[in-house]
C-alpha cells in the first residue's frame, strides 16, 4: 500500500490519517491518532483520523469483531514509521547531514539543538509518497510518548457541547424528510398502494412505492410521516419459503459419547438465551443524495464499502459514482451492518431528487431491527476419577447471526463463536445447529459468545459445585494458556475471590478468550428472599495485548459488562404472531442509573509482547455467567434461563 | 403558527407547525442539533433541555409552550470556549462513549447542581433515572457528576480521585 492512502502530512505539517473503520463510541478515532502521533513523534492534537469515507479510505470489509486495533494498529504503525524515516531523509538532504545524526521532535527533524527544519518545511515541494515496506521498523519502546497513555476521547469536547455531528444532524440544503410505511408483518408485499390522500396531505414532496420501499418525501418530518400514515395499502403475506437446519461440526472427537457414559460423574442441562434488541439509543438514521450522476450516503455503518455497493445497485449507479461518509453514529453494537435504513433513504431521494433524511421511529426501531438470535444450549460431560472433565457434549440452537443472512463458509466463526470452550477436554464434541426464523436476525455484539460463554461457564461452575472443587481451582486444572491463567489469578487475588462474603450475598467467577483478548470477571451479588437480584460489583481484568489506550480499554470493558448486565437481569424482546410485542422502553426495559453496579473495578493488564487486540466485545461475554455463579453462591439458585427474573430466581431457590 | 422563543438568552421567531415539539423546533428550525432524537415520548431523556430551571423532555414540551419559558439546550451551557463544570467534568473522566445521550445527561447533571450543590450517590441516580445510556457509562457519569459538585467549589474537600468504578450509593436491585 502507498503511503497517501494512509497517511498525508498536510502543507501546515499536521497529519492526517485514513482507516475504512469507523467509530461508534469504541474509541478506535482516539487509539488511531495516538498509534500515528506516537510513531510520528507530534502531539495527538497534530493527527486527524478519517474514518469509513468511501472516497478517501483503503478498502475495508468492515467494523466488527472487536477487530479494528488488532487489523489496523500494525497498518497505521508501519505507514506512520515509513512517513518519519521519509521525512529524516528529506531532512538530510535539505540540511546537509547524515539522516543517522537526526531525530524527530515535536514535528520538527534537527540535530541536537543546532538548525531544525519542520515537517510542513518539508513537504512543502512535493507530498510523501511511496509504498509502505511490510518490514519498516518502528520507533523502539524507549522513545513512545503516547501508546500506553491513558487518553480522553478525541471527540469528547464536540460531544459535550453537542457540537458533535451525528447522521440525523446532517443539514444539506434541500434536505426533506421521509418515512416509511411498514408491512404488518415482515416479508409482506403491497398489492395496491392508494396515494391519492397521502399526496394531498401539507408539505408532502413525494410519494414512493419502489420494490419493497412505500414511503412520503415531505417538507418536515411529522408531515412525512403523517402522509406515510395516510397510505391506504393492501398487503399480501407470502408463504414463508421453507428452509432448512445448518448442521456445523465444530469440534468432533471420537469415542465423547462413549466416554461420557463411561465417566464416574456424569451431568448435563440446557441453557436459555432469549432474543434481544441492540436498543440504540439513537434510532437508525440516514441522509443520503442521488442526484443523476451520483449520491451520497451519510450513515452510521458497519460496512461503508459493502453499504456503497448495496445503495449503488438499489438506485442503479455504478459504484464508483456513490460515496458513503460514515457519520458519528449512536452505538448500534452490530445492528448497523444492515444497510436497511439507509435503502429507503435512497429509493426516496431518488424519486423526490432532493436529499433525503429518514431516522425510525423508536417503535420502528424495536420492531423492524434486526435483533440478537435466541439460543438453546445443550451440555453434558462427564468427570474422570480425579474430577477432570473426560468428555463434554455441546449442541448449540440458534439462528442466524450475520445481516448477510445464512452462510456455511461463515457459520461456525459467527454463530459458532466461542462454542468450543477454551479448556483442556480429551473428548469434545461441539455442534451448531443454525435453525430458520421467521424473525430478523442479525449481528450483536460478540455474535454468539456471550451466548455460548454463558452456558459453558454456568455448567463448569455446576461441575465443579458438583464433584465438591472450589469453581476457580477445578477451571484452572483445565488451562495450558498462560495469559488465560494470569487474569483468572489476579482477579481472584484482587477481588479476593473464595473469601467469605454477608449473609444473601454471593460471587460467581466466569472467564474467556475471545478473538485474542483475555477476560475473567467475578461478580457480586445479593439475593433477596423474592428473587430480587442487585448487583453489587463487579471486578475484571482484561488483557488485550499491547494496550494503545488504558483507558479507552477500561471505558469499553466497563460499559461492556453494565451492558451484559443488562441483557443478563432485564432484557427479552417478545414476539406475537411473528411480530415484535416489545416497542417501547416501557415494554422492553434497559438498565438504568438507579440499576448500575456500585462499582464495576476494570484491571487492563496486557501482555506488552504481543499484539493489540480488541477491547469492544470481549467485557461484555463472560459478565452472564459471573452473574449467575454469584446469584448461586448467594442463594443456591442455579437459573439456567435468560433473563434471571425474580421468579426464575425464587423458583430454583432451594430451601435452606 | 409565529411564536418567539427564548432559547440560550436569544430570542428566535419560529413558524412552524401547530402541533410541532420544542425538540423539532430546536433541531429543524434553529439548528440546534445538540439536543436528539431518541423516542419521542419522554422516556430516554436524549432530548432534554432545561426550562425554567428543570430538566424537560424537549420531544413531549409543545413549542407553544415553550414560548414561556427560559430554554437552555446544551450549546447554550459552555461560556464560549469556558465549558460548564459538568461538561468539564465529563471530559476529565471521559464519561462517555457513543456520545449520543449525553447532552441529556449533561443537562440533568447541571439541572441538578443548580438546586442541590453536592448530591450523593443516590440524589445523582434519582435526578438522572430518565436518562437512558446504552454504552454503560453510568459508573463513569456519576463520578463526573461529583467531580463537578467539587470543582464548583460548593462541595467541600477534593475532586475525587481518578480511581477505577464507583464508590458507594444504593442499588436498587436490578432485575424485574
Amino acid at each position: 500500500m502507498n503511503l497517501e492512502e494512509r497517511i498525508r502530512v498536510e502543507p501546515d505539517g499536521s497529519l492526517t490519517a485514513f482507516s475504512g473503520k469507523i467509530e461508534f463510541g469504541q474509541g478506535i478515532r482516539t487509539a488511531f491518532a495516538q498509534l500515528v502521533a506516537n510513531e510520528l513523534d507530534v502531539p495527538v492534537e497534530r493527527v486527524r483520523v478519517v474514518l469509513g469515507d468511501t472516497d478517501e479510505v483503503p478498502f475495508d470489509f468492515g467494523t466488527f469483531g472487536s477487530n479494528s486495533i488488532a487489523q489496523e494498529a500494525p497498518a497505521l504503525r508501519r505507514a506512520a514509521a515509513f512517513a518519519r524515516r521519509t521525512l529524516i531523509d528529506r531532512a538530510a538532504a535539505r540540511l546537509g547531514l547524515p539522516a543517522k545524526r537526526l531525530d524527530t521532535k515535536d514535528g520538527t527533524i534537527g540535530d541536537g539543538d543546532g538548525k531544525r527544519v519542520t515537517y510542513a518545511e518539508l513537504v512543502q515541494d512535493s507530498p510523501l509518497t511511496g509504498a509502505i515496506p511490510d518490514d519498516e521498523p518502528l520507533l523502539p519502546e524507549g522513545r513512545w510518548r503516547h501508546i500506553g497513555t491513558p487518553l480522553s476521547r478525541v471527540e469528547a469536547r464536540d460531544i459535550v457541547t453537542g457540537r458533535a455531528r451525528y447522521t440525523a444532524d446532517v443539514r444539506l440544503e434541500g434536505l426533506a424528510r421521509g418515512a416509511i410505511a411498514r408491512p404488518p408483518v415482515r416479508g409482506a408485499r403491497a398489492t395496491r398502494v392508494d396515494e391519492r390522500a397521502a399526496r394531498a396531505m401539507p408539505g408532502v414532496i413525494a410519494v414512493v412505492h419502489d420494490g419493497d420501499v412505500i414511503g412520503v418525501v415531505a417538507e418536515r418530518e411529522d408531515q412525512a410521516r403523517a402522509a406515510a400514515d395516510a397510505l391506504d395499502i393492501d398487503w399480501d403475506t407470502p408463504k414463508a419459503e421453507a428452509s432448512s437446519t445448518q448442521v456445523v461440526p465444530l469440534r468432533e472427537d471420537a469415542g465423547t459419547d462413549a466416554a461420557i457414559a463411561s465417566a464416574k460423574l456424569t451431568r448435563s442441562a440446557t441453557y436459555t438465551l432469549p432474543s434481544i434488541a441492540s436498543a440504540s439509543i439513537g434510532p437508525s438514521a440516514a441522509v443520503v443524495d442521488v442526484r443523476g450522476d451520483g449520491a451520497t450516503v451519510y450513515a452510521g455503518t458497519h460496512r461503508p464499502f459493502g453499504l456503497r455497493d448495496t445503495v449503488a445497485d438499489r438506485v442503479g449507479l455504478p459504484r464508483e459514482r456513490v460515496r458513503v461518509q460514515a457519520q458519528m453514529s449512536s452505538g448500534t453494537y452490530g445492528r448497523s451492518s444492515a444497510p436497511d435504513v439507509s435503502i429507503e433513504a435512497a429509493v426516496l431521494s431518488k424519486h423526490a431528487s432532493r436529499p433525503v433524511l429518514v431516522q425510525w421511529t423508536r417503535a420502528e426501531e424495536f420492531a423492524y431491527s434486526p435483533n440478537r438470535p435466541e439460543a438453546v444450549l445443550e451440555v453434558a460431560a462427564g468427570l474422570d476419577g480425579e474430577g477432570r472433565i473426560a468428555a463434554w457434549r455441546y449442541d448449540e440452537h440458534t439462528n442466524v447471526h450475520t445481516a448477510a443472512g445464512p452462510d456455511p463458509r461463515v457459520a461456525a466463526m459467527t454463530s459458532g463463536r466461542n462454542a468450543v470452550p477454551p479448556y483442556r477436554i480429551p473428548h469434545a464434541k461441539v455442534v451448531l445447529h443454525v435453525e430458520p426464523t421467521p424473525l430478523r436476525t442479525a449481528n450483536f455484539r460478540s455474535l454468539a459468545a456471550a451466548e455460548n460463554v454463558f452456558a459453558i461457564e454456568s455448567f463448569v461452575d455446576e461441575l465443579a459445585h458438583a464433584s465438591g472443587q472450589d469453581p476457580l481451582a477445578f477451571r484452572l486444572r483445565h488451562v495450558d494458556d498462560a495469559r488465560l491463567r494470569r487474569v483468572m489469578e489476579r482477579v481472584a487475588e484482587v477481588s479476593e475471590f473464595g473469601t467469605k462474603v454477608p449473609e444473601r450475598r454471593g460471587r460467581g467467577f466466569a472467564c474467556t478468550e475471545y478473538h485474542g483478548t483475555y477476560v475473567a470477571q467475578v461478580a457480586e451479588v445479593e439475593v433477596s428472599a423474592s428473587g430480587a437480584v442487585r448487583v453489587l460489583r463487579i471486578w475484571c481484568v482484561i488483557d488485550p495485548g499491547l494496550v494503545v489506550n488504558p483507558d479507552g480499554v477500561r471505558n469499553q470493558t466497563e460499559g461492556g459488562i453494565q451492558q451484559s448486565a443488562s441483557w443478563t437481569l432485564l432484557e427479552e424482546l417478545r414476539h406475537k404472531g411473528g411480530r415484535v410485542a416489545t416497542t417501547s422502553w416501557d415494554t422492553y426495559p434497559i438498565a438504568t442509573f438507579r440499576d448500575a453496579p456500585e462499582s464495576i473495578e476494570v484491571l487492563v493488564e496486557g501482555d506488552a509482547s504481543a499484539p493489540s487486540t480488541g477491547v469492544g466485545e470481549p467485557g461484555a461475554v463472560p459478565t452472564a455467567a459471573a452473574i449467575a455463579n454469584a446469584v448461586f453462591a448467594a442463594c443456591g439458585a442455579r437459573v439456567r434461563d435468560v433473563p434471571l427474573t425474580r421468579e426464575r430466581v425464587r423458583k430454583a431457590t432451594q430451601p435452606a | 403558527m409565529r411564536l418567539v422563543l427564548t432559547v440560550n438568552g436569544a430570542t428566535h421567531e419560529v413558524d412552524p407547525p401547530p402541533s410541532a415539539s420544542l425538540l423539532s423546533v430546536l433541531r429543524d428550525d434553529l439548528g440546534l442539533t445538540g439536543t436528539r432524537f431518541g423516542c419521542g415520548s419522554g422516556q430516554c431523556g436524549s432530548c432534554y433541555v432545561i426550562a425554567d430551571g428543570r430538566a424537560v423532555a424537549s420531544c413531549l414540551m409543545p413549542a407553544r409552550q415553550a414560548a414561556e419559558r427560559e430554554i437552555t439546550t446544551i450549546e447554550g451551557l459552555a461560556q464560549g470556549d469556558h465549558l460548564h463544570p459538568v461538561q468539564e467534568a465529563f471530559v476529565a473522566e471521559d464519561a462517555m462513549q457513543c456520545g449520543y445521550c449525553t447532552s441529556g445527561m449533561i443537562i440533568s447533571a447541571a439541572a441538578l447542581l443548580a438546586r442541590d450543590a453536592a448530591p450523593d450517590d443516590a440524589a445523582i441516580r434519582d435526578a438522572l433515572a430518565g436518562n437512558l445510556c446504552r454504552c454503560g457509562v453510568y459508573g463513569r457519569a456519576i463520578k463526573a457528576i461529583k467531580r463537578a459538585a467539587y470543582t464548583r467549589g460548593v462541595a467541600g474537600g477534593s475532586p475525587p480521585a481518578i480511581t477505577r468504578g464507583v464508590a458507594g450509593g444504593s442499588a436498587p436491585a436490578m432485575n424485574r
